[in-house]
C-alpha cells in the first residue's frame, strides 16, 4: 500500500487577540499542536475527541483551508505547504470535504446540478460525450438519488438525502481522499446506517481513501482501520480499529469507551463506567506535563504533571502517549510489576 | 374517526393511579390552506411513581410536543390539544394557566435539550435558581440562596457558591445542564421530565449527566421521563421503554425484552442501524430505508409501511390496532415475533444474551 497522506508535526494556532485600537495577541489557543498522521492509500482513517480536541482543526489544516502554524503536510509525496495557490488548487482537486451540516453547507438557491457542476467547471473538467447532465446523472446515481434530484434545491431534500448530494460533490472530481467531518452526526438514527453504508460502498467501488472525524468512537470504529484519538490538540492514542477496542491503552481513550452507551441493557448494567470528572481544560492554557493529568484516574505524582508523554509504540501499530501504559501482559510479559489497571482492560469495560 | 381499542379511559386501570396518566392525547397544529398536521394521535402513556420511562423516537416523531403537552407549553394560538392528562388524580389539560403555574416547576419540572437557550444570558445563576425557590416555596431571598448554592454543589457543580453569581455564558455546556438540573430539582418535583438532557453534550459530560439522573431518581424518588432519539441511553436509564414513530406509540415494553426481542420493525431496525461498540466489526449495518419524513396518515394504514422492510397488504389497507399482552403493547400487523406471544416460548425471559441473532428477521 502507498502513502497518501503523511503529516508531520502538525500544529494550528489561533491567535487570542485583544485590544480597542490596535489588536494585540495575548495568546494562543493550540488547537493542533503537533500531530503526525500517515494514512495510506485506500484506507481509513478515523480520527475521535469531544468538541474542542481540535479534530475539525485538523482535517481542515490537512486542506489548507486553515493556514496551519508549522509541520508539514504531504499528499502523495508532495508537500502542501510549499506549494503556491496555482498548484494548491489543482492538489484540491484529489482531495475533497463532506461537512457535517449539509443544509449549511449547500447552497439554499443553487440547484443540485449547479451544485454538482460547480466543481467540475471550477477545475476545467471537460464536459466529455453527453455533457454535465450525463456526469450529474452518474453522480446521483452512485448515491442513490433520482436523477430527477437533479432539477431540485437542498431544502426539497431530507437529511438523509442532503448528506448524500454532499458526498456526491465531494466524489464529483474523482479525488483520492475525502475528509469527512461527522458526516452523519446531524442525521436521523435510522438514516446514519444509509450513509455509512453508502461511504463504505464509494469507497471500495472508487477507491476511496477516508478521513473520517467524529465524536461517536462507535461508528468511527465502524468504518475505520486506524484510529486516532485527540485530546487538547495532541494525539494521545493509535491503534488499528478492533485493538483499540479490546485493548485501549490510554486512561482517556478507555473512560471514553466506557461512555458511550451501548444498547443493550444486559451490557450496560455490568459494564463499569470511568467517569471523568470535570470538563476540557482550555486549549489556551493546556495543562503542563500531559495534557490529560488534571482529569485522568490514574494520574501519579509529580512525572504526569512535569513531563509531556510521548507517543510510543507500545505494540505493533498500537502507539500511546501515556507514561505508565504498557504492553497487556500476555503479549509483552516484560514489565509485570508497572502494569496498571489500564492493561486488563477488556475486562474493565 | 372511529376505533375504540384502548377502551374509554378508565377502563383498564386496576387499582392506583399512575403518578402521570395520559390518555388519547392528541395535538394537532393548524396550517392555514391544509389539514391540520397531527403531531401527537391518541397516545397513552404512564409514567408510575418513582419509574424511569423512556420516549423514544427520531425527529418530527412527536416526542417533545409530547412532554410540551404534558407541561402544558404549547402555544394556544394554533393548536388544538385534546385528551386527557393527568397528573396525581388532577387533570393538566384545560387547568387555567395560572393554576397550571403551581404545578408547573414545583411538582412537574422540565429539563430541556440546549442549556444555552433555556437559561436567561442577562441573569445570574443564582437569580434564576433563587427565582424557582421563592416562587413555589416562598422562600425569604437569603434562604433561597443557601438553598441554591447546596442545590447547585449536589448536582456536581464545583464551588458553588461562587457560581451562584456568574452568568450562563461562563459555564461550560455540562455546568449549564447541572445548573438546568438543580433548577428542575429545587422544589423537589415529582416527575421530572427530561427532553434530549444529553444530545448538546460529549459523550464523557453525557455519562456525568446520566449517571446524576440515575442518582437523583433513586435517591429522591422522583419519576422521570426521558425523552431521546438514543437507544444506547435508554438501554442503561428506563424501566420501560414507549418507541414513537409520527406521533403514536408503536412499541411498548419493559427494557430488557424491548432490546432482547423488539417486535415491532421499527424498534428492529432502530437496533440495528446504529453501529455497537461491542460488535465484531466489518458487518455491513442494516439501515431502515426511507427517511422519518415519508410517513403515511395513520387513518388509512400504517404510517411506517412506506419504510418498512416487512410491509404487506394489511400495512397499506388499515392502521394497526394497538395489541396488549401484559406489560407490553405493539401496532404492527406483521410482527416480527408472534404478538402476543406464546406463553412457553418467551414467558421466562431468558438473559439477552443473543440480540445480534435474536432478530434474525431483519438483520
Amino acid at each position: 500500500m502507498s502513502r497518501l497522506l503523511q503529516v508531520r508535526d502538525l500544529r494550528v494556532h489561533f491567535p487570542i487577540v485583544r485590544g480597542i485600537l490596535r489588536d494585540r495577541v495575548v495568546g494562543h489557543v493550540r488547537a493542533v499542536d503537533g500531530v503526525d498522521l500517515d494514512l495510506d492509500r485506500g484506507t481509513t482513517y478515523g480520527l475521535v475527541g469531544e468538541s474542542g480536541c481540535g479534530k475539525s482543526t485538523l482535517g481542515r489544516a490537512v486542506l489548507r483551508l486553515v493556514e496551519p502554524t508549522g509541520g508539514t503536510v504531504e499528499f502523495n509525496g508532495q508537500d502542501l505547504a510549499t506549494v503556491d495557490r496555482h498548484e494548491l488548487r489543482r492538489t484540491r482537486r484529489r482531495m475533497q470535504m463532506v461537512f457535517q451540516d449539509p443544509m449549511a453547507s449547500l447552497d439554499p438557491r443553487q440547484s443540485v446540478r449547479s451544485a454538482l457542476v460547480e466543481p467540475l467547471r471550477t477545475h476545467d473538467i471537460p464536459a466529455g460525450p453527453g455533457g454535465w447532465d450525463r456526469r450529474v446523472r452518474e453522480l446521483l446515481d452512485v448515491v442513490g438519488l433520482p436523477a430527477g434530484a437533479a432539477r431540485r434545491y437542498p431544502h426539497e431534500f431530507s437529511g438523509g438525502q442532503r448528506q448524500r448530494i454532499g458526498i456526491a460533490r465531494a466524489i464529483a472530481l474523482q479525488p483520492d481522499l475525502v475528509i469527512a467531518d461527522e458526516p452523519v452526526s446531524s442525521l436521523d438514527v435510522s438514516v446514519q446506517a444509509q450513509v455509512i453504508n453508502l461511504l463504505q460502498d464509494l469507497q471500495s467501488a472508487l477507491g476511496l481513501t477516508y478521513l473520517v472525524i467524529a465524536h461517536d468512537l462507535a461508528v468511527v470504529r465502524h468504518v475505520s482501520d486506524l484510529i486516532g484519538v485527540m485530546y487538547l490538540g495532541t494525539l494521545v492514542e493509535q491503534a488499528p480499529a478492533d485493538h483499540l477496542y479490546q485493548a485501549p491503552l490510554h486512561p482517556y481513550t478507555l473512560s471514553l469507551m466506557s461512555a458511550i452507551p451501548i444498547p443493550d441493557p444486559a451490557v450496560e448494567a455490568t459494564r463499569e463506567r470511568i467517569l471523568l470528572t470535570g470538563d476540557l481544560p482550555s486549549p489556551a492554557d493546556p495543562p503542563p506535563g500531559c495534557r490529560f493529568h488534571t482529569r485522568c484516574p490514574l494520574r501519579r505524582d509529580t512525572r504526569c504533571h512535569d513531563e509531556v508523554p510521548a507517543l510510543r509504540e507500545i505494540l505493533p501499530g498500537h502507539h500511546v502517549a501515556c507514561h505508565w501504559a504498557r504492553a497487556p501482559q500476555r503479549n509483552a510479559p516484560d514489565g509485570p510489576g508497572d502494569a496498571l489497571p489500564v492493561a486488563g482492560a477488556p475486562s474493565q469495560v | 374517526m372511529p376505533q375504540a381499542d384502548p377502551g374509554p379511559p378508565d377502563a383498564h386501570d386496576g387499582g392506583a393511579e399512575p403518578l402521570l396518566r395520559v390518555r388519547d392525547l392528541t395535538v394537532a397544529f393548524t396550517q392555514r390552506h391544509r389539514p391540520d398536521l397531527v403531531a401527537v394521535d391518541r397516545l397513552d402513556l404512564d409514567v408510575p411513581a418513582g419509574s424511569t420511562v423512556g420516549l423514544v423516537g427520531e425527529s418530527g416523531s412527536g416526542k417533545s410536543v409530547t412532554s410540551l403537552a404534558v407541561m402544558g407549553l404549547l402555544p394556544r394560538r394554533g393548536v388544538r390539544t385534546g385528551g386527557s392528562v393527568r397528573f396525581a388524580g388532577r387533570e393538566l389539560l384545560g387547568l387555567p394557566p395560572a393554576d397550571l403555574r403551581a404545578v408547573r416547576g414545583k411538582d412537574i419540572a422540565m429539563v430541556f435539550q440546549d442549556p444555552m437557550t433555556c437559561l436567561n444570558p442577562v441573569l445570574s445563576i443564582g437569580v434564576q435558581v433563587t427565582e424557582v425557590l421563592r416562587r413555589h416555596q416562598d422562600l425569604p431571598r437569603g434562604q433561597a440562596r443557601d438553598r441554591a448554592a447546596h442545590l447547585l454543589g449536589r448536582v456536581g457543580i464545583p464551588d458553588p457558591a461562587r457560581r451562584l453569581g456568574e452568568y450562563p455564558h461562563q459555564l461550560s455546556g455540562g455546568m449549564r445542564q447541572r445548573a438546568l438540573i438543580a433548577i428542575a430539582l429545587a422544589c423537589r418535583p415529582r416527575l421530572l421530565i427530561a427532553d434530549e438532557p444529553t444530545t448538546a453534550l460529549d459523550v464523557t459530560i453525557q455519562a456525568q449527566i446520566l449517571a446524576l439522573l440515575r442518582e437523583l431518581v433513586s435517591d429522591t424518588g422522583t419519576a422521570l421521563l426521558l425523552i431521546t432519539h438514543d437507544l444506547g441511553i435508554v438501554a442503561g436509564t428506563c424501566d420501560t421503554v414507549h418507541v414513537m414513530y409520527a406521533g403514536r406509540i408503536v412499541e411498548s415494553a419493559p427494557r430488557e425484552p424491548l432490546f432482547a426481542d423488539p417486535a415491532h420493525p421499527y424498534t428492529a431496525g432502530l437496533l440495528s442501524s446504529v453501529p455497537r461498540l461491542d460488535a465484531p466489526r466489518g458487518k455491513r449495518l442494516v439501515p431502515v430505508p426511507g427517511s422519518p419524513t415519508d410517513v403515511l396518515p395513520w387513518a388509512g394504514a400504517c404510517a411506517f409501511a412506506p419504510r418498512c422492510p416487512r410491509t404487506d397488504s394489511p400495512c397499506t389497507d388499515r392502521a394497526p390496532h394497538e395489541l396488549a399482552e401484559g406489560p407490553r403493547t405493539l401496532r404492527c400487523h406483521r410482527p416480527l415475533s408472534a404478538f402476543p406471544p406464546e406463553p412457553p416460548a418467551t414467558a421466562p425471559a431468558p438473559a439477552p444474551e443473543g440480540h445480534g441473532t435474536g432478530r434474525g428477521g431483519i438483520v
